[in-house]
């Protein structure tokens, strides 16, 4: 469980307990819905987006700009693959690699994804997108996918959120705008 | 309730069907002008770069949907995939009123007179369906020139010692450079190329009672926020229904051509907005819905008489497919030389259009439209640059306003391999067959192409460029939104679909006005070319029908 600044003591934050308050379904005020986290996602886990933002930062790392997580990148991946958004049909490949990234992560060096030192994790995604683990994606949970065609995809898309208009629900405050000199 | 017959349909609202709803209607004619999208406006769109018509990974704002449409695409090993519209592959056209014309870059190029006579000019060339155009520049030429004033060119091709004959200047002076340009521009100068500004279907100067261009930024694959860029659905479109003649009826999918038992079309069966099928009726029908979608109209259009698909006797409709070769060059600079005047690209060249030695045809240069930031996320550095991290992260800020792009559309050489089919088993939203897209750039394109973007490198070194490298395209099919030649115009019904007058070869009432009927697709950007043969086309119908022919 990520820990949320201005979390309330029973884990609901303010802004999730309001946002849960005003929920109208099937003609009736849903009230005290049960079984909350402070997770703002639609479709990712709390692991899932804590290894996505993980990720997110290599791809794009902070510096005197926003990195990937900071931009919300993961926020625009999860609006995209969620009910409404335009990558859903890229939802499955998100919910079984993330999970198989960290398994193989745990394989290779013993830790989470997110607990490597970014050496490692540069070294072991420069592997991923070289194929050097596409022989063995059955064993470390990969599925029907290749784990390197799943890094060019996420790359892809972390580019998209990172640069694409905040509409979509990364480039937070226009970061990529200002950055290139934009804004 | 039965739809009243009327005089003509018009299968298509984008460059070529939009001059022709226009010029049937204003003749007297009563026109139905079928749209399979509807409007698309800039406040409906705005700036989105992920969903414009450039490049949109996330899906295509102007159309077509990825839920109704899809197409089969052909590698060149044979391999079959089912594609959307925003995949590269799929060879997506707008599909809103004005298609293309509503979101392109507008650049207005005339071909040039030896790009109707390709193969007389350079010989046959193996493995190729060379040809020359049934009909000239000569007789192309006012038709262009009724394009640049109808719907609005600005340009100065008096600055263009390549350009071909014209009786008349552009109606709009040429816009400035921005500051690549003007860098650009001396450069060109000083190695002894001749610079000159494109000429857009953009506004410099108010007219027509619309705006001038405000510079902004996403110009090409947008919508324009002031209306200042000149597209069918702001001129001949709203002159068309001006005529109280001419229904504009949008979301409406035509789906086949019906014929009578003497084998004249009788009209279209579509698919209106709730999904119903219904018929039109009319006496001349004319298909103007892209060289991808005209061909599979006529194929999934059979009858007794046309057990092939109509207008295949001979096996040559969608035959032919090409667009371009894009080749160029890109360069990085010391300075900043971005200024955020857009739309960035307004510099070309048309030194190696024709008459360089061993070489078949060639293409303009011309600067780039300015790259958006996702768009340069992914591309325009150098080869083995960093593809993500922290060096990939620098070069994004280091360079974004420190490069300079030059490309140019390689004049590719028809082939008969190239094609578009339909794919029986493969069906869309209305239970039809898809278009299915295969073929391959020959060789001598990929020469030419090589030859080209060595011009482009030595422009960007000249310019000042430190660091330079070439982009050559790879040699699978063409088409895109320069999709042309599936329906090609000819005088010999064996080796054409139409006839010089985009006449489909045996049946009567049926014409075709789009990028189809090119023979061959010039080294420049079609768009002008296709808007004029909506004259052309436009002219003889009338004339015809002013003398009494009815097509019956």
């Amino acid at each position: 469980m990520r820990l949320k600044t201005g979390s309330l003591s029973n884990g609901i934050t303010r802004r999730c307990f309001l946002k849960v308050s005003a929920i109208w379904a099937g003609g009736a005020w849903i009230v005290g819905v049960p079984a909350l986290s402070a997770n703002p996602y639609r479709v990712l886990t709390d692991q899932e987006a804590e290894i996505m933002d993980a990720l997110a930062d290599c791809i794009i790392p902070p510096g005197d700009f926003y990195g990937g997580k900071d931009a919300l990148v993961t926020r625009f991946i999860d609006r995209q693959i969620g009910p409404y958004g335009h990558l859903q049909k890229e939802k499955e490949m998100y919910q079984t690699c993330l999970s198989a990234l960290n398994r193989g992560s745990k394989a290779e060096f013993g830790r989470n994804f997110v607990d490597l030192f970014e050496e490692q994790k540069i070294v072991y995604l420069t592997d991923i997108e070289g194929g050097k683990y596409n022989h063995q994606s059955n064993e470390r949970g990969w599925g029907r996918f290749s784990p390197s065609a799943f890094f060019n995809t996420v790359r892809n898309h972390c580019m998209m959120g990172f640069y694409g208009s905040p509409d979509h629900g990364g480039n937070k405050d226009y970061v990529s705008y200002r950055m290139l000199g934009l804004f | 309730m039965k739809n009243k017959h009327v005089n003509a349909i018009v299968v298509g609202s984008g460059a070529g069907g939009g001059v022709v709803a226009k010029e049937l209607s204003e003749a007297g004619l009563s026109v139905v002008l079928f749209e399979r999208g509807g409007w698309a406006h800039y406040a409906a769109h705005g700036d989105d770069e992920l969903t414009a018509q450039r490049s949109f990974p996330l899906y295509a704002f102007f159309g077509p949907d990825n839920e109704r449409y899809r197409r089969v695409a052909v590698d060149r090993d044979g391999n079959q995939r089912i594609v959307y519209p925003n995949d590269w592959a799929y060879h997506n056209n707008a599909a809103c009123v004005g298609s293309g014309t509503v979101n392109y870059g507008a650049m207005a190029w005339r071909f040039m007179e030896e790009d109707f006579t390709m193969k007389s000019t350079y010989g046959h060339i193996p493995g190729s369906t060379l040809e020359d155009w049934p009909i000239t520049y000569a007789d192309l030429e006012p038709y262009y020139e009724k394009v640049e004033w109808e719907i609005g060119v600005a340009g100065d091709d008096y600055q263009n010692p390549f350009a071909p004959w014209r009786r008349k200047p552009h109606p709009m002076p040429p816009f400035p450079h921005n500051r690549e340009a003007q860098i650009l521009e001396e450069a060109a100068k000083r190695i002894g190329y001749h610079p000159f500004p494109i000429p857009m279907l953009r506004n410099s100067v108010e007219y027509n009672g619309r705006p001038a261009c405000v510079h902004v930024r996403n110009c090409v694959g947008f919508a324009c926020p002031v209306d200042a860029k000149n597209g069918t659905q702001n001129t001949v479109i709203p002159m068309a229904i001006a005529t109280g003649i001419c229904e504009l009826r949008i979301h409406s999918q035509v789906v086949e051509i019906t014929m009578d038992a003497s084998g004249r079309a009788t009209g279209v069966t579509y698919f209106d907005k709730e999904d119903r099928k219904q018929t039109q009726t009319a006496d001349i029908v004319v298909l103007a819905a892209s060289a991808t979608e005209t061909p599979r109209l006529m194929l999934n259009s059979t009858n007794r008489l046309h057990p092939d698909g109509i207008g295949n006797r001979y096996d040559w409709v969608g035959r032919n497919l090409q667009g371009h070769a894009y080749c160029g060059a890109d360069g990085l600079f010391e300075e900043e030389i971005y200024d955020d005047f857009g739309p960035g690209a307004s510099v070309a060249i048309c030194d190696f259009v024709h008459n360089n030695p061993g070489i078949t045809g060639g293409a303009m240069l011309a600067n780039e439209f300015i790259k958006l930031p996702y768009a340069y996320s992914s591309g325009y550095r150098p080869p083995g640059s960093a593809r993500w991290g922290r060096e990939h992260k620098e070069f994004q800020k280091a360079n974004y306003r420190r490069n300079a792009s030059i490309r140019g559309p390689v004049q590719e050489i028809p082939n008969f391999e190239s094609r578009v089919e339909v794919a029986p088993d493969v069906l869309d939203h209305w239970g039809m067959p898809v278009a299915k897209i295969s073929g391959f750039k020959l060789d001598e394109d990929i020469k030419t192409a090589e030859f080209i973007a060595d011009k482009a490198e030595k422009w960007l070194q000249a310019a000042g460029a430190y660091k330079t490298w070439k982009n050559i395209p790879g040699t699978g099919v063409s088409g895109s939104q320069h999709q042309s030649g599936t329906c090609r115009m000819g005088n010999d019904p064996q080796t054409s679909v139409t006839d010089k007058y985009g006449r489909v070869h045996d049946v009567d009432n049926l014409f075709i006005a789009d990028g189809s009927l090119h023979v061959t697709n010039g080294g420049f950007n079609p768009v002008l070319t296709i808007m004029a043969l909506g004259y052309w086309v436009s002219d003889y119908i009338v004339n015809e029908w002013e003398r009494g022919n009815r097509f019956r």
